[in-house]
């Protein structure tokens, strides 16, 4: 049975990735390198106005001093960034008014990605805002969203549109000093989503956001800036994809959240970027900064599936600072054949009362390394602070690698934190249990995974939910083990 | 012994007790019954001191002096003693170091002198035989891993070794099978004499075939209802609470 | 102080007597090594005032077993066991940390079967600051490691813990336990870090770690029961930390660690 198994993971190993055509788009693109020339010439190509020039550039001069991070548990081939293309555009001659605007060839690219776009997404309720390489193509259902006042653009527009919130919140949670790849994004970022949902306003849809990379050699560098106006609630998806090449790719992006008194938000992300081919050949290099700022009673959620991208180095965050707020992270990280991911949570817990829940699922394969890495501070006067977190690993093969680096570090003496890790493989008694009751091989890891991450799957929206299990099926294609 | 008037208790802003009277002579056993939520382990909590609910209008007279003055642990080396309902683990802290303590800090505040290491062990093994204990269980860790009823007999065990004036026993019935029963309940009569009484609170009548009481209060929402013999008990097992309640409601 | 003295090595070989009893004083700067010889058993106790000039190594031979047991009480101690294990050799340590000290703890199942065992505890007061690194590595097959280690920190304290098993490729049916549990009182802190690095797939490897208080509800019933609040605390936190202290393992020096932490719960 053994030998059996291996094949099947063999086989499957070679399993293609699915998002990897390239659309045959004409881009825009500006030369390779980074420098202010170039940071002037995004923002000139994106007529922003001359504050957010400045913003750039002040962060374009801190990136220069600074080094690329290395402590992760992470092998980061060194990138030359003078090698990135920082912008890359569709080519559009004129503003898109209508659906049928959008360039054929664009609109099927969507379509492959199953992104619907057209006018039945009102029956799914999703508002999408799509962008591809840079821009922001096409933000739907913006006019049901206005109505309510909540604001759902690109950021470019939003820099026109609503330059009074987003100078008060852009770099308000991650400022470009926090770290190496938010000071680049900082200065280079191309575009991303800005959301506002005013006082009080439950958003009656989820909103999403897909990305997706196709220029060859460019680097995405989307900003996301979501507002949770007081006692607001809204649930905001966000999903990744790009195509097959063997040389690898750079995605920074920065998302910052901003929940205010009361208000709910429920992030979402099913990360599927090209991994790589199973030698380890290409794959985006996700360095993804997220975080959240929760005010009194104000509760931020963030799920994420991760099971794509060559280095994924990402730790969705939440800062507890008003009392009673509280933060949750729920994570399926999934490596397969040469993948390595070192993801997890910050919880910061500065109020009183503040709550902070993390479930963490890894799951290892082929020659991939998956690490946990989190920290929970309870500071000085967050009275009551409690947080539970759990985080287990599941391997499948053994040349595979499952790391768990938590750090606890609490200074009140009324806080009570929890951390529970177990590590295991998925076992032969199990398989042969499911194999004797008629089950593959290949659908008992796959029962046996899903079930293994339900808690986390549970939490994603229903038609995400649906996508997510079918992306664990064909990301751990071939790693039975 | 113990005289409750008007006693009121709240945890944060929920009402609990609204207003309890009763009145304990020595010699005496009281039942305390009523349905689930009447507020019968509250009353416990509050007699005992535990600081989570507040008193907010109410006297409680023991032994001449006013109960709700003293702190828990006074409460107790004055001869309250609480058999909880649900006993608490203590991780590491054994059973007989734990006992030896509370005995001397009664006998310190009697000023009387700690008992020896012989003295207390003997103490031990006498008390220890009127609820068929195993003596093992005493160099074990304070209720850790327990079975319910080894949890149950503790309490009485304790309630042996601390010889108190008042007892109240909060729902020690619960959860123990008919020779757990008999035993817990053979143990707290035997623990019965002139100068001492015993509040009893149950849900069952079972338990009162061993403990018979001279009073039985009905609790309901906060308030004592009825008052009757150990004949209440019995029709309370076969009627349920309905008609006390139905008459309360029309009052 | 660049002198690890080590007292009591006692030898109770299994098939023919090899060394006495004693008292061993050993240079770590000259980078001196203990070997435990094969099938041998030894208990030991290190005093001193830690060891600065270097790490302790010890090599334990097939199927010996040591004991080790450190109680770790002068200000400022530093100190250092590096611990290799070959087949089938057995490993129990035990340390008691009373006073602001800097411990490193090293252990390699470099043996098939081998197994370890560390217990260990710190109870600090004041502006007392404890550092504990422990690493278990897992560098062969079927062995077992167990690492406890309980905090208490009171006033201002601060206590670290940083755990850290590994488990190497290959390194298959590993059974390895770490556990850090944590109290903190007043103004005190405490950081743990337990950590797991692993590159084999057939093991059971789990981990836990909690930073909490006092349970009130114990300490209202032990107050039901008599006890003073003081009594009560102090007794919680004797009990949380006694499964550690009492280890059988401890035997050889029980009075003094009974004695170091009764005075040191004093000063809580």
């Amino acid at each position: 049975m053994e030998n059996e198994t291996k094949n099947i993971l063999q086989e499957l190993e070679t399993s293609d990735y699915k998002y990897g055509f390239v659309s045959d788009i004409e881009t825009e693109t500006i030369g390779r390198g980074l420098s202010e020339e170039v940071i002037r010439l995004i923002s000139q190509k994106k007529e922003e106005p001359e504050w957010m020039l400045e913003r750039r550039l002040k962060a374009y001069r801190h990136w220069l001093t600074l080094k690329h991070p290395n402590w992760a548990h992470l092998d980061i081939p060194e990138i030359d960034f003078q090698d990135v293309i920082y912008y890359a555009a569709p080519k559009q001659t004129k503003k898109l008014n209508s659906m049928d605007e959008v360039d054929p060839e664009l609109k099927r690219t969507f379509d492959k990605l199953g992104i619907p776009l057209e006018e039945q997404m009102a029956l799914a309720g999703v508002a999408v805002d799509a962008v591809m390489d840079s821009v922001s193509v096409k933000t739907t259902f913006r006019d049901t969203l206005a109505e309510k006042g909540i604001i759902f653009c690109s950021m470019s527009e939003a820099i026109k549109e609503h330059p009074e919130l987003i100078k008060k919140y852009l770099g308000s949670v991650v400022p470009y000093t926090d770290n190496f790849y938010a000071a680049l994004n900082a200065a280079v970022f191309s575009d991303g989503s800005f959301c506002y949902i005013p006082k009080g306003v439950r958003c009656p849809m989820e909103l999403s956001t897909y990305f997706r990379i196709n220029a060859e050699g460019t680097g995405q560098f989307e900003r996301t800036l979501i507002v949770a106006d007081e006692g607001s609630y809204v649930s905001y998806l966000e999903g990744c994809t790009a195509p097959r090449r063997d040389e690898n790719q750079l995605h920074a992006a920065v998302v910052e959240i901003v929940v205010e008194k009361d208000a709910d938000v429920k992030y979402s992300t099913v990360q599927n970027w090209y991994p790589g081919d199973k030698e380890g050949k290409g794959g985006i290099y996700n360095f993804v900064t997220k975080r959240g700022l929760c005010r009194e009673g104000a509760h931020l959620s963030w799920t994420q599936v991760e099971t794509g991208s060559a280095i994924t180095w990402k730790y969705p965050s939440c800062v507890l600072l008003g009392d009673n707020s509280s933060g949750e992270f729920y994570s399926v990280a999934m490596t397969n054949n040469y993948q390595q991911a070192d993801t997890g949570t910050k919880m910061i817990h500065l109020g009183r009362n503040t709550r902070s829940r993390i479930v963490s699922k890894g799951i290892s394969a082929g020659k991939s390394q998956n690490a946990y890495r989190g920290l929970v501070r309870v500071s000085k006067d967050a009275d009551n602070a409690r947080n539970y977190s759990q985080c287990d690993s599941l391997l499948i093969g053994d040349k595979c690698g499952a790391h768990t680096f938590p750090v606890m570090q609490c200074s009140n003496p009324t806080a009570v934190v929890e951390h529970e890790a177990t590590t295991s493989k998925i076992s032969e008694e199990q398989l042969f249990y499911c194999n004797q009751r008629g089950l593959s091989t290949e659908d008992a890891v796959g029962l046996i995974v899903n079930g293994y991450a339900r808690e986390v799957l549970q939490q994603l929206p229903m038609e995400f939910a649906v996508e997510a299990q079918k992306l664990l099926a064909i990301s751990l294609e071939g790693s039975v083990g | 012994m113990l005289k409750v008037e008007n006693l009121c208790a709240s945890v944060g802003d929920k009402q609990i007790l609204k207003g309890i009277n009763l009145e304990v002579k020595a010699g005496e056993v009281h039942a305390i019954m009523g349905p689930n939520g009447s507020g019968k382990s509250t009353l416990a909590s509050v007699l005992a001191g535990n600081e989570k609910f507040t008193v907010t209008d109410g006297k409680v007279e023991y032994e001449g002096e006013n109960l709700l003055e003293l702190n828990v642990e006074e409460r107790s080396r004055k001869g309250l003693f609480l058999g909880f309902q649900y006993p608490v683990e203590i991780p590491g802290v054994t059973m007989a170091n734990f006992m030896k303590i509370a005995v001397n800090e009664q006998r310190k505040a009697q000023g009387l002198e700690p008992l020896t290491a012989a003295e207390y062990l003997k103490l031990m093994r006498e008390k220890s035989a009127i609820v068929e204990l195993d003596p093992k269980l005493t160099s074990r860790a304070v209720n850790e891993g327990f079975s319910g009823g080894e949890k149950k007999k503790n309490e009485i065990f304790q309630m042996a070794m601390l010889n108190p004036k008042l007892a109240i026993l909060d729902e020690t019935d619960s959860g123990l099978d008919i020779d757990a029963l008999r035993i817990v309940a053979t143990g707290v009569t035997r623990l019965k004499r002139e100068d001492n009484a015993t509040v009893v609170i149950t849900h069952y009548q079972r338990l009162l075939d061993y403990i018979v009481p001279d009073y039985v209060h009905v609790l309901y929402k906060g308030r004592i209802i009825y008052t009757g013999d150990k004949s209440l008990a019995l029709k309370l097992e076969k009627e349920g609470y309905d008609w006390l309640i139905n008459d309360y409601k029309e009052e | 102080m660049s002198e690890k003295i080590v007292s009591e090595l006692q030898a109770r070989p299994v098939l023919e007597p090899r060394i006495g009893s004693g008292c061993w004083s050993v240079d770590l700067a000259k980078g001196e090594a203990i070997t435990l010889e094969r099938d041998a058993h030894a208990d030991m106790v290190l005093t001193g005032a830690g060891h600065e000039g270097g790490a302790l190594c010890l090599t334990l031979e097939p199927y010996s077993r040591l004991n080790i047991v450190e109680l770790v009480d002068q200000e400022g101690a530093t100190t250092d066991l590096r611990i290799s294990l070959l087949e089938g050799a057995e490993c129990s340590v035990t340390q008691v940390v009373t006073a602001s000290s800097n411990l490193r703890v090293e252990a390699s199942l470099d043996g098939r079967f081998a197994r370890f065992e560390l217990g260990g505890a710190f109870i600090l007061s004041a502006n007392e600051r404890g550092t504990v690194q422990v690493d278990v590595r897992h560098n062969v097959a079927d062995c077992s490691s167990r690492t406890t280690f309980k905090g208490v920190a009171s006033q201002s304290a601060v206590g670290k813990f940083s755990g850290l098993v590994y488990v190497a490729p290959d390194a298959q049916r590993t059974d390895s336990e770490q556990l850090s549990r944590n109290i903190t009182l007043g103004e005190a802190r405490i950081e743990t870090l337990p950590q797991l690095e692993i590159y084999a797939d057939d093991v059971k490897c789990s981990h836990g770690a909690t930073v909490g208080q006092m349970n009130d509800e114990a300490v209202l019933y032990m107050r039901q029961r008599g006890l003073s609040l003081a009594t009560a605390k102090r007794l919680q936190i004797e009990g949380f930390v006694s499964d550690v202290v009492l280890r059988s393992s401890t035997e050889l020096c029980r009075e003094a660690f009974i004695e170091a932490l009764e005075s040191k719960l004093e000063k809580l």
